[in-house]
């Protein structure tokens, strides 16, 4: 009987350093994709900070208008972005061509299915991205404008059009990267529909006058001289 | 001939006036008595002079005069009505006074006329021919630029009086009181090279064409005067829509004090210029000033300062920050140089495009309402004399300061105390 447990072990064993040996190259590939895409992306990174510093590309997107990009980067420079972004983009290449080492079925299963899914991404960054300086600029709108109107409640409202449109934008990502896409919907949903609700409360109680003023002033607008109005402060 | 829809009316009937002397456009709706003084005043201009007036308002509905030649009857006034503003279209008020500016200028192109003259003003009391004080210096050939002077009042013209005329006279060198109008009286010269100048005349609301009248006429090429009007009538002010105001405003002033950045960094102090008729602006005497509620004023400055810090912190620098923090509510005062510091900052910010601009200049507000409001304590009982003296001790801060600005300008991320 010892005999055969001895025969089954040194079978186990056999298969073991076998697999592990068959896999030991892809292991090994593995390590080293990684390794040099990790050289490679500092480089390229490097490089890429030096050059876009030479050329100034803070100051230029500045310059274009692009000033929301910049309020949003990492340290307020985009050119840490972008060349982080290249960086990583470097790295996760690596890492995949680490993976089609192995040659396996599985690996290929998995680099095709993770190429199908990065147009996902790409959407889901971009909404992210857009939906960040979006709501940036609205809430900045909000606050400026309240506080030119008297309102106490400022900071709150434009808090509340801050988070309305990050709710919205982490809710089209989240439906783009296709997770959990019934719960996002109705968590969506109730969270939009209560922080409208809120806000439309809080406005319309705290601002009664404020409203009749406007519309006051509205109705006399329409009856005076147009022209005049610029020339009041000059 | 293409024709722009806002010159149309009058262009249909410039082809049979031909060529004239003068142009003037009216924008204020006056009265019939006093366009009758118009007419007369206009009539006595020595050397008889051919000249056109455009009216808006509520004559410009009528229809045109039916005769093929307007100087038919030997007069040498011809009335015509116009309207600023296309057909169909609805302009704010501002893109309105733009248009008609330019409407005005298009046809003074079209007659071959010597000098153009806006009128938008409505004078009290007014003398018979005061318009006429905007032209003669121009048919007379002694200036390019007939400014308007106004008696000054503790609560009229406060943008102008707190920004744009003193931060004019630093940057260009010339001491005109209402750089921006908005009566005006121009030459044939400076009116062409305002229109023309290479500028970006698309940007902004169309005030740009007004921005850029004080830069140009302080030029070596052309001489500027500015003349007693006597004391404008105002609309009301509407405290509560003050950053719409100031956006539309500074705007334009900002591009143009970018586009001449070369010129006024090299001009220190400023000079007098010749103001006409100035005897007469010490026989009125100034109405009360309406009342102005301050304590709502502080109250809007207090929340900028409150909610606005994560704006102005982009802004302006931890210097001037702490000065505003440590203005007491109490003794409230915004001191001069302290104010000139904060517009310069907001000037830079602008050119540099730090946040949106129009939130930039949007975030002004509550400390221009904080400046109208230490301005209103500190002249409370104060005189027509004791007013101008305040503003001059204001201008002279605003030249005080431009090497301030200089250096901001030229090095704003190295120098940023």
């Amino acid at each position: 009987m010892w005999k055969q447990v001895e025969d089954a072990l040194n079978q186990s064993t056999t298969n073991f350093i076998t697999n592990s040996v068959r896999y030991l190259p892809g292991i090994v590939a593995l390590i080293l994709a990684i390794v040099i895409s990790l050289v490679v992306a500092w480089i390229a990174g490097a490089i890429l900070r030096r050059l876009l510093a030479s050329l100034e590309f803070d100051a230029w997107l500045v310059r274009s208008g692009m000033s929301p990009a910049v309020e949003w980067s990492p340290g307020h420079s985009p050119t840490l972005l972008v060349s982080g972004a290249v960086s990583a983009a470097i790295v996760i290449f690596g890492l995949l061509i680490g993976i089609a080492a192995f040659d396996s079925e599985l690996s290929s299963e998995l680099i095709r299915g993770f190429f199908s899914y990065v147009p996902n991404i790409i959407g889901a960054i971009l909404v992210l991205l857009v939906g960040t300086i979006a709501a940036r600029f609205l809430g900045r709108s909000v606050l400026i404008g309240a506080v030119n109107l008297n309102l106490d409640y400022a900071r709150f409202l434009s808090a509340g059009v801050k988070m309305l449109v990050n709710v919205l934008a982490v809710a089209m990502a989240l439906e783009d990267l296709k997770i959990a896409v019934g719960i996002v919907e109705l968590a969506f949903g109730i969270l939009f529909g209560g922080i409208v609700f809120s806000l439309a409360l809080a406005v319309a109680l705290g601002s009664k006058d404020l409203v009749t003023r406007s519309l006051e002033r509205e109705v006399k607008k329409s009856t005076s001289d147009p022209i005049e109005e610029p020339l009041r402060h000059l | 001939m293409e024709v722009d829809a806002a010159t149309q009316p009058t262009t249909l009937t410039a082809e049979q006036i031909g060529n004239a002397d003068l142009l003037i456009g009216l924008l204020a709706d006056l009265s019939k008595e006093d366009l009758g003084c118009l007419r007369d005043s206009l009539k006595a201009l020595p050397g008889s002079p051919r000249v056109v007036v455009l009216q808006s308002g509520a004559a410009a509905s009528a229809p045109p005069s039916p005769t093929l030649d307007p100087w038919e009857h030997s007069s040498p006034v011809v009335m015509l009505p116009w309207s600023p503003t296309a057909d169909g279209a609805a302009p704010t008020a501002i893109e309105t006074f733009a248009n008609a500016y330019q409407s005005i200028f298009a046809v003074g192109t079209k007659l071959d006329v010597k000098a153009c003259c806006v009128v938008a003003s409505k004078i009290e009391n007014p003398t018979p021919g005061w318009v006429c004080r905007l032209v003669q210096p121009l048919l007379a050939g002694d200036f390019d630029l007939v400014a308007p002077c106004y008696e000054r009042r503790r609560f009229e013209g406060l943008l102008n009086n707190s920004i744009v005329g003193p931060l004019t006279r630093s940057l260009y060198g010339k001491r005109i009181q209402n750089p921006m109008g908005p009566d005006f009286g121009l030459s044939r010269k400076l009116f062409e090279e305002v229109v023309g100048a290479e500028e970006d005349h698309a940007a902004g609301n169309g005030l740009g064409l007004i921005a850029r009248l004080a830069p140009v006429a302080s030029r070596e090429t052309f001489r500027v005067c500015q003349t007693y009007l006597g004391s404008r009538i105002y609309p009301p002010v509407d405290w509560t829509n003050a950053s719409a105001l100031l956006t539309d405003i500074l705007g334009p002033i900002f591009l143009s004090m970018e586009k001449n950045a070369p010129k006024w960094q090299q001009l220190r102090g400023s000079a007098l210029i010749t103001t006409l008729n100035e005897q007469e602006s010490r026989a009125q005497s100034p109405n009360p000033a309406p009342a102005i509620d301050v304590a709502r004023l502080i109250n809007t400055f207090q929340l900028g300062m409150r909610d606005l810090q994560e704006i102005w912190r982009l802004v302006l620098p931890p210097a001037t920050l702490f000065e505003l923090h440590h203005v007491s509510p109490q003794k409230f005062r915004i001191p001069d140089e302290l104010w000139v510091r904060i517009i310069y900052d907001f000037a830079l910010a602008h050119r540099l495009r730090t946040i949106n601009r129009v939130h930039l200049l949007r975030s002004l507000t509550p400390l221009y309402l904080g400046w109208v409001a230490s301005y209103a304590l500190e002249t409370e009982g104060a005189d027509s004399a004791g007013l101008n003296r305040r503003l001059e001790r204001l201008s002279i801060a605003y030249e005080a300061g431009k090497p301030y600005l200089i250096s901001r300008w030229r090095w704003p991320d190295r120098f940023n105390p």
